[in-house]
């Protein structure tokens, strides 16, 4: 396994538009970076850029120290995984998986070892004769993982691999995901539009918006403490309550409530005092006590917790209360905030 | 199963690669059948095949290559009988040298103006005979094959039920 660079990449496509600005990224030997963000951010086109599947138009990609950005994709030593799993249909899956190693014109016994050991990996042992049509869709993409695997490539990337999947079966194979990644210690790069992947899979994370990274840090970082206004809103479900107040006299004031500062926000937020800058809540940081009215419109009980939609006057905000609640339409609730986040309303670029 | 030497691997690859040699073997015979085929009614004296054994002729090729290509799936798939039917089909096509081809060689008509007509020159013997030969030859090759890589099939996976029931057993 191997440690990656990705220094200024950008693409420009030949009809001028840009789709990924000056992405720099260093990837440790054996760690595990997902690239999150909305449709159209440029996530996979950086996947492919690296993959080669894509021209890089500035900027350099090293792979193990050496300069790989002109080189072709089968001399990368990288395998991709696709979302639409991309086997072949009238191959059996032990020929799937030991395709890749049959081109390169590998020893018969050794391909049988590796698809072997890889199959015992994925547990797919018992499905190696059959055809890909035979399987579910889970075990197809185990079996593209697979196909990746027998190859013991310098790094893993991942094309959104979990898409076609139901939400179980998600949630399994993710976990597989895991395992396989603790289990290789392999370097892999790991694109997706799902925060729940993103948080729960990730060493670190890329979070991406029109083309430009807007943070890269570890789950808790990018949860805990975003640098602006998209990674507050992007990360987090349901997504942060978001709204304008004016800092006057150690409370944020808008036209529905007021909220005392601690002395640490009041602190920080001097430079701002007469200014209207934007303040995030979580909807877990939300507390069923306090003196903001929310008049409820929906009560969603999701098991261990609850999401009360309501608003506050002209605001909208969604909290999330543990344990089940039972408000119905119309219900008053008084809530406080016990953990806020100020955000620059020009800039949009968290006050710290 | 841990699979750790080449010969045990040879054998364990077995159960998860088709037999393509042998098949592949079978779709040349046919390839050589089919040249015969379309090589052995060609004859001066067209009247020496107009009898009833053309279409029992014609009948015995078809269902020779239908046969043969049944065999090549079969023997594909480590099917024993296949093996077998490789085998004789194989025995069959060395067998018909002697039947249409040396028949039309030795035969020859009379014609109008009394002189011998040659129904088969050598030339054409001896390249009909060819394929019936390379295909008899090909046949007999997959067959054999066939039966040595599905009986090793056969035992190994035998060997394996045995080892997993002892192993039951043993728990």
């Amino acid at each position: 396994m191997s440690d990656l660079k990705l220094q200024h990449l950008e693409k420009i496509y030949d009809n001028k538009v840009q789709a990924v600005y000056d992405f720099d990224l260093d990837v440790k030997d054996g760690e595990l970076i997902v690239l999150v963000g909305p449709s159209g951010c440029g996530k996979s086109t950086t996947l492919r850029m690296v993959a080669g599947l894509e021209d890089i138009s500035r900027g350099n990609l090293i792979i193990d120290g050496k300069d790989v950005t002109r080189m072709p994709p089968k001399d990368r030593d990288i395998a991709m995984v696709f979302q639409n799993y991309a086997l072949y249909g009238h191959m059996t899956i032990y020929e799937n998986m030991a395709f890749s190693l049959m081109l390169r014109k590998e020893n018969k016994n050794e391909i049988h070892r590796k698809v072997l050991a890889a199959a015992e990996i994925l547990d797919l042992t018992s499905q190696l004769n059959k055809k890909p049509g035979q399987l579910s869709g889970g075990q197809r993409q185990r079996v593209a993982m697979g196909r990746a695997i027998v190859r013991r490539p310098k790094v893993f990337l991942f094309d959104e691999p979990l898409s076609n999947l139901d939400a179980k079966l998600r949630s399994a194979t993710r976990r597989e995901i895991l395992l396989l990644h603790k289990r290789l210690n392999a370097t892999m790069l790991y694109v997706t539009h799902d925060q729940t992947e993103a948080l729960t899979l990730a060493d670190r994370i890329v979070c991406m918006s029109m083309g430009h990274v807007q943070q890269i840090g570890t789950p808790l970082e990018l949860y805990d403490t975003p640098a602006n206004l998209f990674v507050a809103s992007f990360i987090g479900l349901p997504p942060m309550n978001l709204f304008d107040v004016e800092i006057c006299d150690g409370q944020a004031i808008n036209s529905d409530f007021a909220v005392d500062l601690t002395p640490e926000e009041k602190e920080m937020l001097a430079p701002y005092e007469g200014k209207v800058v934007t303040m995030g809540v979580r909807p877990e940081n939300v507390v069923e006590r306090g003196n903001i009215t929310v008049n409820v419109f929906s009560n969603e009980n999701l098991g261990l917790n609850t999401l009360v939609n309501g608003t506050t006057g002209k605001h909208k905000i969604t909290c999330k209360f543990r344990g089940w609640c039972n408000y119905k339409a119309g219900d008053e609730v008084k809530v406080s905030f016990d953990r806020k986040h100020f955000f620059d309303k020009e800039t949009t670029k968290a006050i710290r | 199963m841990p699979v750790n030497n080449d010969a045990q691997t040879r054998k364990d690859r077995l159960r998860f690669t088709k037999n393509k040699l042998s098949a592949n073997l079978i779709l040349g015979a046919i390839a050589a059948n089919a040249l015969y085929f379309v090589s052995i009614y060609s004859s001066d004296e067209g009247s020496y095949y107009y009898k009833l054994f053309i279409g029992a002729s014609i009948v015995y090729n078809l269902v020779f290559m239908l046969v043969a290509f049944l065999s090549s799936e079969g023997i594909k798939n480590y099917k024993l009988s296949y093996a077998f039917t490789s085998v004789l089909i194989g025995v069959l096509q060395v067998g018909r040298i002697f039947y249409l081809p040396m028949k039309a060689h030795r035969d020859a008509n009379p014609v109008a103006d009394a002189k011998q007509a040659t129904v088969m020159g050598t030339g054409q013997f001896r390249y009909v005979t060819i394929c019936l030969i390379v295909s008899a030859v090909l046949l007999i090759a997959a067959g054999v094959i066939g039966f040595m890589k599905t009986t090793t099939l056969n035992g190994y996976i035998a060997e394996l039920e045995r080892n997993k029931q002892e192993g039951t057993d043993d728990e």
